[in-house]
């Protein structure tokens, strides 16, 4: 409770005293924006975690090793994400549903054990130090980006190729009936998610002083995958709502901390069981209403009427 | 008029089966091409070879576009081995045989997605939403909705709800709408008709020749003959993956080889090498003439209706089976008849009216119930498990039962019964032929100690020797005593051994007599082409 009256009567004091807390929503909710727009072209990949891995690690070893300013070197980060994302998707997006799920999980993995851990520039086990680490100053392009982001990618579901996703994502077969050439529209949707998840890999270094291999495992992998299936993927707004209300609860929710991972789960089994489409459905955000309750507001109504 | 689209020798088969066998067809432009043929000719195959889908394996297809206004002739393109996407971008529309709407878009959106291959790209315009840049939209949401009012919906009070929710017939329109939107210059429609009824059919007739004088080509697909017949002015049939006929409407209806292809032949043709088969029908033709309503009715159905949500497929239809007998229920692909043996056996639910078989009510029992009553179905399609062997189908088929001694002497008795089971019990299913799972399906069925069998297309598939042969095993099992409920579309063969008779269309009994009378009733001809 403490903090949201913090939230409201004091939110500089707020700001100053959860800043590392804001710059991981900005951060994740980047993420979602990612995994969001695989989503949205029916496309349940689970690779983020290894792209933010890409963005990261290129981020920090260019810090280390060239004279380049941070900028570039984010900008690198993400744009490999999005080359090694060609590469990955020419073999798995043939997949679809659980098969792409597991295929991309398998990327994620690969990476981590079989690249990060043997290569000696990443540091390998030990991960990496970084030199341009700057939790304060980090969190203004997080928050900077994040609205950019979410603003282009809302326009984009409307465009032309927004319009061919939602149609590769309702039916495939329909949409090469309509000339949409689904296998390049899926491959744009996968280099975009990478782009964008190697960006938010490449901004999370500049708040850590430290680049971890077990960060970019599965466990974050189910962590975005949350998000989404949490916030809903009617819109880029869902997976948004998920990251913030999903990356802040644990403050919210002190005395569980212990219980953290219980309290997420329950919230998981809730929002699937009562609220499939997530908290903001088609027509924004929605109140939780479970289906009982519709039927007994039904029978209640013409009782009252008398 | 020159042609549009060209085939040639166009061939696709999947395993064994030649699912399109050289097929060679003109379609001009300008045109109404009707394709038909019994179910499983490869009608909906040489669509999807067509239009990309699946990947033809010889011949030629030639899509010659027409002369622009202002523009030289574009030479011919052949179609064979490009991506459906690519197929439709060059202006061939389709619609699906089972609707394939985007169900949880809009109406509108339905249609807008489908001017995708005339729309430039607009990411970078759409990040910078300002009013002036945004007059394409506005004109593109304009055509959408003039596209649902040119088949027949109204924009304002369908074009915002999402497509799913829309009605059967309203969801038809709405993938002519969007297939309309490529601005096609073929315009392929697969079974528009399918599940509608007689009135929505009219509609759907109106909207195909209004589009036709509009200048569009179509091609269409249909099981409907009143409608083929009524609206094309050219037609094709096909049958085994060939083409039989092809020719004007009267032409082909008037063909022998076309009649033949949709109502089966007689016996007497084709069966002269199955050994026994002449004394059979020496059997069939001294059978006492029969009433045309049985004396005590085992099986009972008074003013049943079915229906698949907003689809009425059973309309009202009253008939009876009684003891000892063969009936059959004939009519064209999509008449209801499979419906009507599924709501018989509880897999389905009916809307509307009464089934009784003896005592039990089979609008309320539990499937296992009617089994366990003597009921047993043989379903359309065999539903037999490909991987297990010939003898662990028969055992599943005991699986229910307590005394399982008895179930096993008895599945040894069935397999010395059928030699061509017992000599393949410890083969996989799935390597017998058609018509050796047909037997296997109809023993099967056997086990449950029906006291009716119902059959649901037991020839739907077979080689002509394989028909007589399952025909064969019918009367058989007949002889023993099991009363049969069938349902075929091989009209002819069925009323040459059913006692009585039922031809259903549309939902309902159109029909009814004993085989012997309606094989000689000019109307199921009829009520099977469209006359």
């Amino acid at each position: 409770m403490d903090f949201f009256i913090q939230l409201l009567t004091n939110p500089v004091g707020f700001y100053n005293q959860h800043e590392l807390l804001i710059a991981q929503i900005g951060i994740n909710a980047i993420l979602a924006i990612a995994i969001f727009v695989t989503f949205y072209s029916g496309q349940l990949t689970l690779a983020n975690a290894g792209f933010m891995a890409i963005g990261a690690y290129t981020t920090v070893i260019m810090s280390l090793y060239l004279p380049t300013p941070l900028p570039l070197n984010m900008l690198v980060g993400a744009l490999l994400a999005g080359l090694v994302s060609v590469l990955v998707g020419l073999p798995v997006l043939r997949l679809r549903g659980v098969f792409l799920a597991i295929a991309t999980i398998g990327f994620v993995e690969a990476l981590r054990l079989g690249v990060i851990l043997n290569v000696p520039i990443t540091g390998e086990g030990q991960g990496l130090h970084n030199p341009m680490a700057d939790p304060l100053g980090g969190i203004v392009p997080i928050l900077i980006s994040l609205p950019i982001l979410a603003y282009l990618v809302w326009r984009l579901t409307k465009s032309r190729l927004g319009q061919a996703w939602s149609a590769i994502r309702e039916d495939e077969l329909a949409a090469s009936s309509n000339g949409i050439n689904v296998p390049l529209y899926k491959m744009i949707a996968f280099i975009i998610s990478a782009v964008l998840a190697g960006y938010a890999g490449a901004l999370e270094t500049h708040i850590n002083f430290f680049v971890d291999p077990t960060e970019y495992g599965i466990g974050r992998t189910i962590q975005i995958l949350t998000f989404a299936v949490v916030g809903g993927t009617t819109n880029v707004f869902g997976p948004i709502v998920g990251a913030v209300f999903l990356t802040a609860l644990p403050e919210i929710v002190r005395q569980f901390a212990a219980y953290r991972d219980v309290v997420n789960g329950v919230i998981l089994i809730l929002v699937i069981i009562f609220r499939p489409q997530g908290i903001v459905g088609r027509g924004g955000l929605a109140i939780i209403r479970p289906r009982w309750w519709t039927r007994w507001r039904a029978r209640e109504r013409p009782a009252a009427a008398h | 008029m020159s042609a549009l689209l060209q085939l040639t020798d166009v061939r696709r088969h999947f395993g064994g089966v030649h699912a399109v066998d050289g097929v060679s067809l003109e379609i001009e432009e300008g045109t109404i091409f009707g394709l038909i043929g019994p179910n499983g000719a490869g009608k909906t195959t040489l669509v999807n070879v067509v239009t990309g889908y699946i990947r033809s394996q010889g011949g030629s297809i030639l899509l010659t576009p027409p002369p622009r206004a202002g523009e030289g002739r574009v030479g011919a393109v052949e179609l064979a081995r490009r991506p459906p996407h690519a197929i439709a971008g060059l202006g061939i529309g389709r619609t699906f045989q089972t609707l394939r709407l985007y169900r949880n878009l809009t109406a509108i959106e339905n249609v807008l997605i489908g001017m995708h291959t005339r729309r430039r790209d607009d990411t970078l315009r759409q990040m910078l939403p300002l009013r002036p840049l945004m007059r394409l939209d506005d004109r593109r949401l304009t055509e959408a909705r003039e596209l649902l009012q040119s088949v027949g919906l109204n924009p304002d009070r369908h074009g915002d709800r999402p497509a799913a929710t829309l009605s059967y017939g309203d969801q038809r329109r709405v993938e002519v709408a969007r297939a309309l939107a490529l601005k096609p210059k073929l315009l392929i429609l697969d079974e528009p008709a399918a599940g509608m009824n007689p009135a929505e059919k009219d509609r759907v007739r109106d909207l195909i020749q209004q589009l036709n004088e509009g200048g569009l080509t179509v091609l269409l697909i249909d099981h409907d003959m009143r409608l083929v017949m009524g609206v094309c002015k050219r037609i094709a049939v096909l049958n085994f993956g060939r083409k039989i006929a092809d020719g004007s409407p009267a032409s082909v209806s008037d063909d022998p080889a076309v009649v033949t292809a949709y109502l089966g032949s007689d016996a007497s043709k084709t069966s002269s090498h199955v050994p026994g088969s002449e004394e059979m029908d020496l059997a069939a033709t001294s059978k006492p003439a029969v009433s045309a309503e049985p004396a005590s009715a085992l099986l009972d159905v008074r003013d049943l209706e079915v229906a698949y949500g907003a689809i009425k497929a059973v309309r009202g239809v009253s008939f009876g089976v009684g003891k000892g007998e063969i009936v059959a229920l004939i009519g064209a692909n999509g008449a209801g008849k499979s419906t009507i043996l599924n709501t018989l056996s509880g897999v389905l639910r009916p809307h509307a009216g009464s089934a009784r078989f003896g005592d039990l009510d089979l609008a309320t029992a539990a499937p296992d119930q009617i089994v366990r009553a003597g009921l047993a179905q043989v379903p359309e399609g065999r539903e037999i498990l490909a991987r297990l062997t010939v003898r662990e189908n028969m055992e599943l088929g005991a699986w229910a039962r307590r005394d399982r001694g008895a179930a096993h002497r008895e599945i040894d008795d069935l397999m010395k019964q059928f030699p061509i089971l017992g000599q393949r019990h410890n083969l996989p299913a799935g390597q017998l032929s058609g018509g050796e799972q047909q037997i296997l399906a109809i023993a099967r069925g056997l086990l449950a100690h029906p006291r009716l069998l119902l059959l649901d297309e037991p020839s739907l598939g077979l080689a002509p020797q394989m028909v007589d042969t399952v025909f064969d095993v019918i009367q058989r099992i007949h002889n023993e005593g099991v009363t049969i409920l069938l349902v075929e579309q091989n009209a002819l063969r069925a009323l040459e051994i059913a006692d009585r008779a039922y031809v259903v269309e549309t939902g309902r009994i159109l029909l009814s007599g004993t085989g012997a009378a309606l094989r000689r009733n000019p109307e199921v001809q009829k009520a099977y082409l469209g006359g």
